[in-house]
């Protein structure tokens, strides 16, 4: 029996610095394989809709407006999204990934947690129909 | 001495404003070196006094089936204790503010004023958390105060006087750790015991009891008992750094001595894990209490063939 | 679990909401002065209907909520709904992928584990243990974010196979971790097995002996430290156990002490295996392509969580959904032993003794049902249920 077994730890801790992070002043670079924000490539996407079938958390939609012309609209719900990246494993051309530096995505109003990805006047020709004319924020693919 | 004096001396200095200060700063400095003896980073300068200013802002609720006038005055009977208490202890180096034969006991007493406050504002409420924190409380009280008592009254008996001007001056000449190295060491974990603070927290053992007896408290009576504490360790830590570590004469020894001593107590509230009840009330009655004992026989012994004490 | 019914007894309730359990269970202990004379349990304050849910959800949905029946154990859980269908569809999963699933696995037992010496050391008040096995344990989870890409819900598998592999760099990462947390590790174990102030909190503390523990159907560590020979890596081993095994960790004093140490002997362990992925990972593929359907037929599957056997039951009906997943987790077995353990302990005892079963509350994902007294019928209809109310408290008051 001893007393004060961690007085090594102690003592050595009063003279070096804490190990607690001061984020948000200091910020750690996010691992390389850090699953953030879903990015979707338009270019590759054929429209199978794997994506939003096996999403678990009905975080993806994806809207065809003309599949033979390869006119598609994704809508993302961030507030949904459970980061599992089964989307990713689920899509057959890789045209999805999860960002790994853009993961601080609190925010103070509903609107910016839904993304439409897509052309812009794709996304234009859905607002009032499918969109609601306030929930939009545009972002190029 | 007037009464516009003894009004400034209540309200600013050394009890008063002075000492309620100077309570919460070295409750941060507490906080600060137990956060940073666990690799912590620990609270900003203000925390302590953000605390009392969002609790003094706060509802008091009163709940249902107690003595409200007893749950109300209780807080504010233990601060004054613990703020008169302060008139008799050199504070800062200072003489004190008021002096009589055997004011060290009256001291003693006042500090033990908060914590019977502490046990009876437990014991006033039906809530079964205050209940048992209460019991734990003056159980605890009844375990180390005569430890500690005996170990303060170690200088006394050396110096022949009980009272605490005349033991700071003998003090000031003497290091009486050195010939009385039992007695600080059963002071200064005495002055834990008395504060609550780990590792003889099972009063207010937060993972068993909620907050113990203080758990019915919110606002400005959690407030008040927490300034009382705040300025109980400020006037136990000068108590024992005047007795044992050579006095202190001036404000410079003063703060060093006090935060050395706290630097101590912050290492030791980290080191151990909570004593049950029954452990630290064993811990005290084995040990610390037969140890002041012996120190104190051998001390009045000493003096009885003529040693004056020093070395 | 007895019931104390005299009003005249001093009751503490501790939960569901309590700063000893920052989780939701309801614990009665009936005290006399200081000593506990008995104890009732209650849980049952998270029942999400996982259970249910995942019957209208498809297979490679459920893997997903699955995972999220726990936050410290969510791995495995996926592991063990992994490993049973698979076993349903009649796949072969890649050994490569199987290796990675045990380095998870093992990964997270440390992760868990050192989390609940930090709660434990806590409920004890020895803050400071907390506090260092926590900063520790923050290497073992910056391991998995970086093997991973998420600290907590790991979705490193997917039906037939895992997301992640492993690189020379990561390889390099995890051993320099291991090492790290080894070397601490030896020290925690001095600590909880030297420090005085703190083994006199847990030696002799809620002995349990092995018929007890058999008795109750206690699982994993706690078990173990009551000398009960069951470990699912051992007795059954899955994923990658019989090429990459672990040895059984024992000790039969059976008291909080034991509990300590067992679980982080566990932790060297878990450390040899991690040692011993890395170093022969099988080549190969990652995963194989997994059916949208699957034929009807049931299947179990168990596996060794860090709290102990977690059991999985699956039946398929040959459609792309589950007709029913049961699943039993580990928590739920070890509670039974606490109100047998409390009588005779001291009041400031049973936080730890609570902590020493490493309860899980998200393992407590149950509900009660009612059978109707008439017919014994579970089924009740909206005004039924409210009759009953009425009449219950109406009965209560008189």
């Amino acid at each position: 029996m001893k007393i004060g077994v961690m007085i090594s730890d102690i003592m050595r801790s009063l003279f070096r610095r804490p190990v607690t992070e001061k984020y948000p002043f200091e910020r750690r670079a996010a691992p390389q394989r850090l699953r953030g924000h879903l990015i979707w490539n338009q270019e590759k996407c054929s429209g199978c809709g794997m994506c939003s079938k096996d999403c678990p958390a009905q975080a993806i939609e994806l809207i065809t407006l003309d599949k033979a012309n390869k006119r598609f609209v994704l809508r993302y719900h961030i507030d949904r999204c459970a980061f599992c990246a089964q989307c990713v494993q689920s899509c057959r051309f890789k045209c999805l990934q999860m960002s790994n530096n853009d993961w601080e995505l609190a925010a103070l109003k509903k609107e910016p947690f839904t993304i439409s990805y897509g052309r812009e006047e794709d996304i234009a020709a859905l607002v009032g129909k499918l969109i609601p004319a306030d929930a939009v924020t545009p972002e190029k693919a | 001495m007037n009464a516009i004096g003894m009004l400034t001396n209540l309200l600013f200095f050394p009890a008063g404003l002075f000492v309620l200060v100077t309570g919460l700063a070295y409750e941060w400095v507490d906080r600060k070196l137990v956060a940073r003896f666990q690799n912590r980073l620990g609270p900003r300068w203000f925390q302590p006094l953000a605390d009392m200013v969002k609790l003094l802002s706060k509802e008091e609720v009163i709940p249902e089936g107690l003595d409200v006038r007893l749950f109300v005055a209780l807080p504010v009977v233990a601060l004054a204790g613990a703020l008169t208490a302060a008139l008799y202890v050199p504070l800062v180096g200072l003489n004190p503010a008021h002096s009589f034969p055997g004011d060290l006991i009256v001291t003693l007493y006042l500090l033990s004023l908060l914590t019977m406050c502490i046990g009876l504002a437990g014991a006033n409420t039906r809530d079964r958390f205050s209940l048992i924190g209460a019991t734990r409380t003056l159980t605890q009280l009844f375990s180390y105060e005569a430890p500690f008592l005996l170990a303060l009254l170690g200088p006394a008996i050396v110096v022949g006087s009980w009272q605490i001007r005349e033991v700071t001056a003998y003090a000031n000449q003497h290091w009486l750790i050195l010939t009385q190295p039992v007695g600080f060491v059963i002071a200064l974990i005495g002055l834990m015991g008395k504060l609550e603070l780990p590792p003889f927290d099972a009063p207010e053992a937060e993972t068993e009891i909620v907050a113990g007896a203080l758990t019915e408290y919110s606002g400005r009576g959690l407030a008040l008992f927490r300034l009382g504490k705040g300025v109980e360790l400020v006037i136990g830590l000068t108590l024992v750094a005047a007795f044992f570590l050579g006095g202190v004469a001036n404000p410079v020894a003063f703060f060093i001595k006090t935060l050395a001593l706290l630097l101590i107590i912050a290492g030791l509230q980290s080191l151990f894990a909570r004593l049950r009840i029954d452990q630290a009330v064993g811990l005290w009655w084995r040990y610390g209490a037969l140890l002041a004992l012996v120190q104190l026989l051998v001390l009045i012994i000493l003096r009885f063939w003529g040693w004056n004490g020093g070395l | 679990m007895q019931k104390n019914d005299q009003a005249d007894k001093f009751i503490i309730p501790i939960g569901p909401q309590h700063p000893a359990l920052k989780e939701p269970g309801h614990f009665e202990f009936t005290v006399d002065g200081e000593i506990v004379t008995g104890a009732t349990i209650r849980l049952g304050y998270v029942h999400r209907g996982i259970e249910k849910a995942t019957e209208s959800r498809t297979w490679v949905q459920n893997l997903y909520l699955l995972e999220r029946v726990c936050g410290i154990c969510s791995h495995i859980h996926a592991t063990a709904y992994c490993l049973g269908v698979e076993r349903l569809a009649g796949l072969s999963v890649p050994p490569r992928a199987q290796a990675i699933r045990e380095l998870v696995v093992e990964l997270e037992r440390i992760h868990s584990h050192m989390l609940w010496l930090g709660v434990a050391a806590h409920e004890a008040g020895f803050d400071t243990l907390f506090m260092y096995s926590w900063r520790d344990r923050e290497t073992v989870m910056d391991i998995l974010e970086g093997l991973t890409g998420n600290r907590v819900h790991y979705s490193a598998n997917i039906l037939g196979g895992v997301k992640i592999d492993v690189d020379a760099e990561q390889t390099k990462t995890i051993l320099q971790g291991v090492d790290f947390l080894e070397k601490r590790t030896h020290h925690y174990l001095d600590v909880v097995t030297t420090d005085s102030a703190f083994v006199q909190r847990t030696a002799g503390i809620a002995v349990m002996s092995k018929a007890v523990a058999e008795h109750f159907g206690a699982v994993g560590p706690t078990a173990r430290a009551s000398g009960v020979t069951q470990d699912i890596r051992i007795d059954a081993p899955y994923l990658a156990y019989e090429d990459f095994p672990v040895e059984i960790v024992l000790d039969t004093a059976g008291d909080l002490k034991a509990r300590f140490v067992v679980r982080v002997q566990e932790l060297f362990q878990s450390y040899q295996v991690i040692r011993a992925i890395l170093d022969k990972l099988p080549a190969g593929e990652l995963a194989v392509t997994m059916p949208r359907r699957i034929k009807e037929n049931e299947t179990i599957s168990r596996v060794e969580a860090p709290r102990g056997e977690l059991f999985y039951y699956l039946k398929s009906n040959g459609t792309d959904k589950p007709e029913r997943i049961k699943i039993r987790t580990p928590s739920i077995c070890n509670f039974g032993t606490v109100p047998a353990l409390a009588a005779g302990h001291q009041l400031a005892d049973m936080p730890m003794i609570l902590a020493g079963i490493d309860p899980c509350f998200s393992c407590n994902d149950r509900m009660v049902t009612i059978h109707r007294p008439a017919d014994d019928s579970q089924t009740w209809t909206w005004e039924m249920l409210r009759q009953y109310g009425i009449s219950y408290y109406r009965e209560k008051e008189r």
